[in-house]
């Protein structure tokens, strides 16, 4: 089958087209930096896969995330690249395009955001673009579909007459240079060597490393060096900033005759918008002040009403029938108490808190789509900045209010590597969607009148402590590093419904399958550890295997105020997956529904120590599958042993603490 | 010839020198547009030494305060 690339300078709607033309949902969002690894789809009329990559503005990567199309380019096979053109931002997309032509592979352009470009005044001949760059151009809308069609027909039907490859005269000395490389090099490559050679002396760090391989270091610092001293010679400039303004002054060519401009002189939305979003003295408060009308609608206003439903339907006529079902079908005692008791606790006590997790997500993506995460990153930068980090770090760490796995996914883009690093340790601080059962749990049972202020307390809690932390980490593990922030603040747009709900579900399902896998099958265990003991089975809870697990810990946990067996066997299984803790709870305590457990749960907590409890499970360890990330972000053994041990002994510390000085105070 | 944080908001100018800001953060700025000889307008600053937020043919980019004090300014 044929496979395309889809190449494109970020945040101009290659994932969008992508997801039109194979019908699938990958990861949409308004700002630089979504998509931070490859995604394969295969065309609607299966005919050809597509490879959505990361955005780039140049094939000499600065950041993780981008340094995943040049390493796709030199190392995998493709057909076609379709080269995605904002075109409302032509000229810096043409300087990519150039490069891509230069790379030689068939080429498609798609030249998308029309809509935005007449908005502004910017009209585009696109048979003369055509013409210009010797390729295919089509217009599209990637956000409505228009023109996919036309797209797929462009790229299905084409790669037939081999034109000849498109060169760009790079001067008398350059060339020279150029010809030195391509005849030292010798061999053949998948791709012209003309375009490898012009990409080494502009400086690709990744170029560099490919050519290390096969030369000694003297034979191509030799090459560079005569070349840099040649083209200093005569154009007094750097060979990277040469060969920069020699493709731009070919795209700016090509702009002259194939754009025409109206002045429309009118001030767009988005700059009143950001009059106020930016503001010098309202920006932060603004953000703060949304972010409190998150958790407020999350939590009081709309998601709990919501969760009080379900749980009303599991524990009632959900229960019942199952209950009644299973008589009918004369299944046995064990089997009714392990659906009841096991499996609709287990699983039902945490899909309860399905509606709130959803509410979430949903102003997540909302957050995501309309381009104020770009202007947050802008607005915290000072703060960040304070703490070695850089503003663009505060976006992961949105996203683990989510879920933590994208969030260190999320970190890629930052450019500086071990700031890339303290990001991606820090993120599971972040209080993600699946803590949230545990502290409606016991925020109801416990704080009943001040749920959300509480429950914005722990998630300030865990801002602050990353914060806190990353200065730590800043002031030793990165010490000689300076910061780097430049952030692109694309326009706002009002996200569409559909869109929405797509990425609403997208991060959703997660949760929901997560409820019929992991928690299913902890359900089921934790049950049968709680009913099978060393002498028998059906034994008083207090003599099954899951008590004498859970009560290993509990002297440990004691200090903290929560030294039970049934904490112990909670935090124990929370590491697979922290909702698991409010299973666990569900079968432990054996009780039909969240309010009777909460009853319950009065008499083995205080209010002290079920605050210090939520605290713990926020810090304690990153998940199963966050740790899993941050194994393969890092590709260090040590750094996630680190990741699970700091988290450890904060957790421990902080939870002490709070215990033992509230106990001071006489909470 | 000033430096960008001598520029009022809203004031547009043109870009003259850029050789004296870091490399990574040039390329980034040359990445998006932001060259020599480009008319750039100070959109808005932030508090307390935060960062600055230009526009440049209709893209708004953010820096920080101590690189826009190295980036030379024409204001027009
Ligand atoms: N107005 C308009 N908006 C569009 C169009 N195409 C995409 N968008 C929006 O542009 C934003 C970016 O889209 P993505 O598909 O995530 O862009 P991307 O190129 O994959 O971005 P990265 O993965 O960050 O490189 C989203 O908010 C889209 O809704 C279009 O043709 N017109
Ligand atoms: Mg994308």
């Amino acid at each position: 089958m044929m496979h395309i690339a889809l190449v494109g300078n970020p945040n101009t709607g290659k994932t969008s087209l992508f997801n039109q033309l194979t019908g699938t949902y990958e990861y949409v969002g308004n700002w630089s930096g979504v998509t931070v690894e490859k995604k394969v789809g295969v065309l609607r009329s299966k005919k050809a896969k597509m490879i959505d990559l990361p955005g780039v503005y140049s094939l000499h990567p600065l950041s993780r995330d981008e340094r995943v199309v040049t390493q796709f380019l030199l190392t995998e096979s493709f057909d076609e690249i379709l080269n995605i053109v904002d075109a409302s931002q032509l000229e810096r997309n043409l300087l990519l395009t150039v490069q891509l032509l230069e790379f030689g592979k068939p080429l498609t352009v798609a030249l998308n955001m029309v809509d935005v470009a007449e908005r502004r005044g910017i009209f585009i001949d696109q048979a003369k673009l055509a013409e210009a760059l010797r390729v295919p151009v089509v217009p599209v809308i990637a956000r409505t579909g228009k023109g996919c069609d036309q797209i797929e027909h462009t790229l299905l039907e084409k790669v037939t007459g081999q034109t000849e490859p498109f060169t760009l005269f790079y001067g008398e000395a350059m060339e020279r240079a150029i010809e030195r490389f391509i005849a030292s090099w010798g061999t053949e490559e998948q791709f012209p060597v003309r375009w490898l050679a012009i990409q080494f002396y502009e400086g690709n760090s990744y170029v560099r490393d490919y050519v290390a391989e096969k030369w000694p270091e003297a034979t191509w610092r030799s090459l560079y060096e005569q070349a840099e001293k040649e083209v200093r010679h005569t154009e007094q400039m750097s060979l990277a900033q040469f060969i920069y303004e020699k493709r731009r002054s070919f795209v700016k060519e090509v702009i002259e005759q194939v754009v025409q401009r109206t002045e429309i002189g009118q001030v767009t939305l988005t700059d009143r918008i950001d009059a106020v979003v930016t503001n010098k003295y309202i920006g932060i408060p603004l953000f703060l002040l949304a972010m409190y009308m998150l958790f407020q609608l999350t939590f009081d206003w709309l998601g709990a009403p919501l969760s009080d439903l379900l749980d009303g339907f599991f524990a009632g006529p959900l229960t019942d029938s199952v209950t009644a079902m299973l008589e009918a079908i004369g299944a046995s005692e064990f089997i009714r108490a392990l659906v009841v008791d096991g499996v609709i606790a287990g699983v039902g006590g945490v899909l309860v808190f399905v509606p709130q997790i959803f509410i979430l997500f949903f102003f997540i993506s909302f957050l995501e789509d309309s381009g104020y995460m770009a202007r947050v990153a802008l607005v915290m930068d000072r703060l960040m900045e304070a703490v070695g980090l850089n503003g663009k770090a505060f976006i992961p760490l949105i996203i683990g209010f989510g879920c933590n796995v994208p969030g260190v996914m999320a970190a890629r883009t930052i450019e500086q590597p071990r700031e890339r690093l303290v990001t991606t340790l820090l993120t599971p601080l972040m209080s993600c969607s699946a803590r949230l059962p545990v502290y409606a749990l016991f925020v109801g049972a416990f704080f009943a009148a001040h749920q959300a202020i509480v429950v914005l307390s722990l998630y300030v809690l865990g801002i602050s402590l990353a914060l806190i932390l990353a200065k730590l980490f800043s002031l030793t593990i990165l010490k000689e590093e300076t910061s780097v922030f430049v952030v692109e603040l694309p326009p706002y747009r009002m996200p569409q419904w559909q869109a929405l709900w797509r990425s609403t579900w997208d991060k959703g399902k997660g949760f929901v399958k997560k409820a019929g896998t992991f928690i299913f099958g902890g359900s089921v265990a934790i049950w049968l550890l709680s009913y099978v003991g060393p002498h028998g089975v059906n034994v008083n809870m207090d003599d099954s295997f899951l008590a004498i697990i859970g009560g290993i810990l509990a002297p440990l946990l004691a200090p903290l105020g929560f030294g039970t067996w049934q904490a112990g066997a909670a935090l124990l299984t929370g590491f697979l997956a922290k909702e698991v803790v409010v299973s666990t709870m569900n079968i432990i305590y054996h009780v039909p529904d969240v309010e009777s457990l909460q009853g319950l749960m009065a008499t083995h907590f205080t209010p002290l120590s079920a605050f210090s409890f939520m605290v713990f499970v926020l810090l304690y360890v990153p998940c199963l599958a966050t740790v899993a990330t941050i194994y393969k972000e890092t590709s260090s053994r040590k750094w996630t042993m680190f990741s699970i041990g700091y988290a450890l002994v904060l957790a421990y510390i902080v939870s002490f603490v709070i215990y033992q000085v509230g106990g001071l105070f006489g909470f | 010839m000033v430096a960008m944080t001598q520029l009022r908001v809203g004031e547009r100018a043109k870009i003259v020198d850029l050789s004296q800001v870091s490399d990574l953060v040039k390329r980034r700025l040359l990445d998006m547009g932001v060259t020599e000889g480009a008319e750039i307008c100070l959109k808005c600053t932030m508090p307390l030494g935060g960062p600055f937020m230009i526009e440049n043919c209709g893209q708004c980019v953010g820096i920080r305060r101590h690189e826009a004090m190295n980036i030379q300014v024409k204001p027009l």
